[in-house]
């Protein structure tokens, strides 16, 4: 349109040298305030030194441990199994129906002939497989110890636990005629003293990978457990988070939790 | 419209000048300001902890490394300084309830074993992230003695209102009593 009127950006117009140039000075100082000045303030030795000081402020990954004392040991086994969503999932992770029925043959006594049984032992079908092979894999740790199920698992391998878990969690879970209505500690738990709902992750409201599922398990067996954890003598709750919330329940509370999940079977 | 000063060209130019200069000093001062407002809390308040970006693999935190459990809670270094870690996760702090001496150095590990969640102690300005896959490390130094409250403060699921520990501030000789029985610390039942 106007041939004439001189190019916006240009060195030779004023206004762009000015305000592109304040800009930049203004980034500069903005950098070094971020970068290097206010990182340096930090009374870290990582934090020292123009690029330490840099680095530190972009995020780059590195140990801020420095100088402490060594890990200590675990005094009793503790859980290891890495529990990932994937875990059992695929060609090598995955775990085969059909062997896992053979190989349950051996459980039938004790925990039914489909999953299901009055023994007063945990109810496998339906169970989740990530769950079961976690109780396994402790038992065969030393993490969890039972006079029954440690020598049953002897000679057992991993693929074996697999198969167990996958033929387990493919079984039809007994059918519940309905379930009551939860009491608080199941529904609503303690907030005021560190105790989250049982449904939070145990089924229900949420669930958390490795916590199994727990309607018509037996109630003895539900009560047993959740003292043991409560008193410590169960300790394969990766970093005690069942401890941690078993520690701070009444008896009462230990009671209507077993109560409901049996639904006084 | 008619306008009201003189429609002479070149009035108009530095009438325009005028304004877009007014305009630009008031935009680099409210920069400016804003830059001066960070350096000022950075430097005074520390507002924001300082970047201290550090990885782990929350899957395999029970297995090894310095967030086994027997290493949770406070643990006396050669320097008399207290290193405190913790591990968060649905839906409770591990351990429960942290003891640290008052008037000492301390330094706070913390990482999630699943979700983010967060944590911040009351009556100080302590407060962080913790993200699953990264170490919060901070520094801090407790004036006195006394108990606080220390809730997760990130929505981290259906439990989260449940999730909180105690923090014990006791004095220092306390502590090194407390300190000669074991390893690491924690005021856990």
């Amino acid at each position: 349109m106007n041939a004439d009127r001189p190019r916006l950006i240009s060195l030779r117009n004023p206004w762009f040298t000015a305000s592109a140039g304040a800009l930049s000075l203004l980034f500069v100082f903005s950098a070094w305030v971020g970068f290097v000045w206010l990182p340096s303030a930090q009374d870290d030795a990582l934090f020292k030194g123009l690029l330490n000081a840099i680095c530190s402020a972009a995020g780059a990954p590195r140990a801020w441990l420095g100088e402490a004392s060594p890990p200590v040991p675990p005094k009793a086994p503790v859980s290891s199994v890495v529990l990932t969503p994937g875990m059992l999932e695929g060609a090598s992770a995955g775990g085969s129906i059909g062997r896992g029925a053979t190989l349950a043959l051996r459980c039938t006594m004790c925990h039914g002939a489909r999953g299901v049984s009055a023994a007063n032992t945990p109810n496998l079908a339906g169970q989740y497989a990530p769950s079961i092979y976690k109780e396994l894999r402790d038992f065969q740790s030393g993490a969890r110890t039972s006079a029954i199920m440690v020598p049953m698992l002897a000679g057992l391998g991993d693929q074996d636990l697999r198969d167990l878990s996958a033929y387990y969690a493919a079984l039809p879970r007994d059918s519940a005629p309905e379930m009551y209505p939860a009491p608080d500690i199941v529904a609503t738990g303690s907030p005021m003293r560190n105790i989250a709902p049982c449904e939070s992750c145990h089924g229900a409201m949420a669930t958390k990978l490795g916590a199994p599922w727990l309607a018509l398990q037996p109630r003895e067996y539900l009560k047993s457990q959740l003292e043991a954890f409560a008193g410590g003598s169960r300790h394969n709750d990766i970093s005690a988070q069942m401890r941690n919330i078993a520690r701070n329940m009444t008896p009462d509370e230990i009671n209507a939790a077993a109560s409901y999940y049996t639904q006084n079977r | 419209m008619a306008q009201t000063f003189s429609a002479d060209s070149h009035d108009t130019a530095a009438l325009s000048q005028r304004i877009e200069k007014r305009w630009a000093l008031l935009m680099v001062s409210i920069i400016g300001l804003l830059v001066a407002v960070m350096i000022f809390t950075g430097l005074h308040w520390a507002m924001m902890p300082p970047s201290r970006v550090e990885t782990i693999d929350p899957s395999t935190l029970h297995l090894s490394g310095e967030f086994v459990e027997s290493n949770l809670g406070s643990a006396v270094e050669a320097d008399g300084s207290v290193t405190v870690r913790v591990i968060g996760q649905q839906y409770s702090f591990t351990p429960q309830c942290l003891v640290v001496p008052a008037k000492t150095p301390i330094r706070f590990r913390v990482t999630s074993a699943d979700v983010i969640h967060g944590m911040l102690i009351t009556g100080t300005n302590i407060n962080s992230m913790v993200e699953p896959g990264y170490i919060s490390t901070f520094k801090t130094e407790f004036k006195q003695a006394g108990d606080h409250l220390m809730p997760c403060h990130e929505y981290c699921g259906a439990g989260h209102e449940a999730m909180w520990a105690n923090v014990k501030v006791v004095d220092k000789d306390a502590f090194s009593k407390m300190a000669v029985n074991t390893r690491r610390l924690t005021c856990d039942l």
